[in-house]
């Protein structure tokens, strides 16, 4: 444990440091994530201000402003991963990963560990911050408790694990096509929605929500966020918190079934 | 003549192109598919809002559609013909690629766009012009005459002031070598004409109307075409704007080219 540690943490504080160094993208990147929040934001304002009940989808209006921007912090564990197999596939530096004896996709995770906690420190602590002083203060909703920042930053770590987990799988698609940029896309796109990031998933019509409680989509955002809202208690948290520990163990074995499978038919031309 | 020859050479930059996509049928396909599910997500997203209200702010569902589907078009029209100049932006000007424009004794401009064709924005193109001819279909647009070759002259001051936007901070790399972070800010801004600007707070709307026109491009001609009580001066407007800030990015753009000095050693 401690030396696969010493082998795979050099990832993490790698990626950590060049991020650090390369500042300048990442702030425009901020920026142009935190648009779509404020959209949002503007958008259920008016949603809320077009109608005469208090609760949509279960939530109050001050609760959504909670929401949204709570979604926004949450995304520092969406790291896609695939842009680095993808890469590596078409590039052909995925032989070297092979040749060497250590655990591709475990480097990957180590890698993006390193990126989350950089998104992490930057900005999502510093919008988590603010929209908690905010909430006590303007919307006059009680502060959070400590046990309940502690159970959301362990439903945050499931959450990454699911996600690049799932990214893994997902990045597969490059040993059969060379071109996945457009996949990327809808991928993108279609998580943006199914994880709750951009509406809450309680919006859902009730049959489309009942296919999604088999889906892991609405672990990785959705299911952080309500609870940290305190939307989750008791029996509710427990199975919450239980069906994303089972996510990750059933993408964790789907990773390695189909990473066995496309290596064996894996060719690398050159050298 | 120079028109003719102008013409001439873009039809054969533009054949090399579409040779080059019919090599890579699939890699063109899923581009365009990737393009086409984004904005179907847009549509999925207005639906669930408008399960749980009647209208937003008084607007309906089919007139917010038709919004999105509309600010489509001028955008997508843009995205095709002038995608190259995001290069300029992120890397033709630092590492000096834009030296072989400057060679040519052509005009820069013409170089730049008639590079590329980006086939993605059909994805665009065609979601704007399923979701107009569903209004139309719908009957919630007016389709007199006048309004017919209104939309036309709209759609074509919008892509203007598309390029224009793009073209204006495209062009600042000239001066400070990589102006893509500023491009991709105000390029993105667009995303909060596909709503109603007055949900927006005032500094918000100022910004999206007259700083970065985009409002002109999508909610503010788009409602013209919904609603009788609204003036076709809008369109008027639209175009004074187009005709402002191109001049204005060219300009830029012009000025640019003659600071530009090449990265070479």
């Amino acid at each position: 444990m401690i030396k696969s540690l010493k082998i795979y943490l050099p990832f993490t504080t790698n990626e950590l440091k060049s991020r650090l160094a390369y500042k300048g993208a990442f702030y425009v990147f901020i920026l142009i994530s935190l648009f779509g929040s404020f959209i949002s934001y503007y958008l259920w304002m008016a949603v809320y201000g077009s109608t005469d009940r208090q609760m949509l989808g279960g939530l109050s209006q001050k609760e959504m402003v909670v929401y949204v921007f709570m979604a926004y912090v949450s995304s520092f564990i969406a790291i896609s991963i695939s842009d680095w197999v993808s890469e590596d596939v078409v590039k052909g530096t995925v032989a070297m990963n092979l040749i060497k004896p250590m655990d591709y996709r475990l480097s990957l995770i180590f890698r993006a560990a390193g990126v989350m906690v950089y998104r992490f420190l930057a900005p999502s602590v510093f919008i988590w911050i603010g929209i908690e002083i905010y909430k006590v203060t303007v919307l006059g909703l009680a502060p959070v408790t400590a046990s309940r920042v502690l159970l959301y930053l362990l439903s945050c770590a499931m959450s990454f694990l699911i996600y690049v987990l799932f990214d893994f799988c997902f990045g597969m698609i490059a040993f059969f096509t060379t071109y996945i940029f457009g996949l990327m896309m809808v991928q993108e796109a279609l998580m943006k929605f199914l994880t709750g990031q951009l509406i809450p998933i309680s919006f859902f019509p009730e049959a489309a929500q009942k296919v999604f409680d088999f889906l892991p989509f609405s672990s990785m955002v959705y299911t952080p966020v309500m609870i940290y809202m305190g939307k989750y208690s008791g029996e509710m948290l427990v199975f919450a918190l239980l069906r994303q520990a089972v996510w990750v163990a059933i993408l964790y074995g789907l990773g390695s079934l189909i990473w066995k499978k496309v290596t064996k038919r894996l060719v690398v031309l050159g050298g | 003549m120079k028109w003719k020859r102008y013409l001439r050479l873009y039809r054969v930059m533009v054949t090399q192109f579409i040779k080059s996509i019919m090599q890579s049928k699939v890699d063109f396909f899923m581009g365009l598919l990737g393009f086409f599910f984004n904005q179907i997500l847009g549509i999925a997203f207005l639906y669930l809002v408008f399960e749980q209200i009647p209208s937003l702010k008084g607007w309906t569902l089919d007139q917010l559609i038709f919004i999105y589907g509309f600010a489509q078009i001028p955008r997508g029209i843009d995205h095709l013909f002038t995608d190259n100049i995001w290069l300029i932006a992120w890397r033709q000007v630092r590492n000096g690629d834009f030296d072989r424009y400057m060679l040519r004794p052509m005009n820069l401009f013409f170089q730049v766009v008639s590079e590329k064709l980006q086939p993605d924005a059909l994805g665009e193109l065609l979601v704007g012009i399923l979701l107009v001819a569903r209004s139309m279909a719908k009957g919630i647009v007016i389709t007199d005459v006048p309004h017919g070759v209104l939309f036309i002259l709209s759609v074509f001051a919008g892509a203007v002031i598309y390029t224009s936007v793009k073209l204006f901070f495209a062009a600042l790399a000239f001066w400070i070598k990589i102006s893509g972070p500023f491009l991709q800010v105000a390029y993105e801004m667009a995303d909060f004409a596909k709503y109603p600007t007055e949900i927006y707070a005032k500094g918000i709307r100022f910004l999206i109307t007259w700083v970065v026109p985009f409002a002109f491009v999508a909610y503010l001609p788009a409602s013209y075409f919904l609603k009788s009580t609204v003036s076709p001066g809008v369109i008027g407007i639209e175009w004074g704007i187009a005709v402002v800030f191109w001049g204005i990015a060219y300009w830029v753009f012009d000025r640019g080219t003659h600071v530009y000095e090449s990265a070479g050693n």
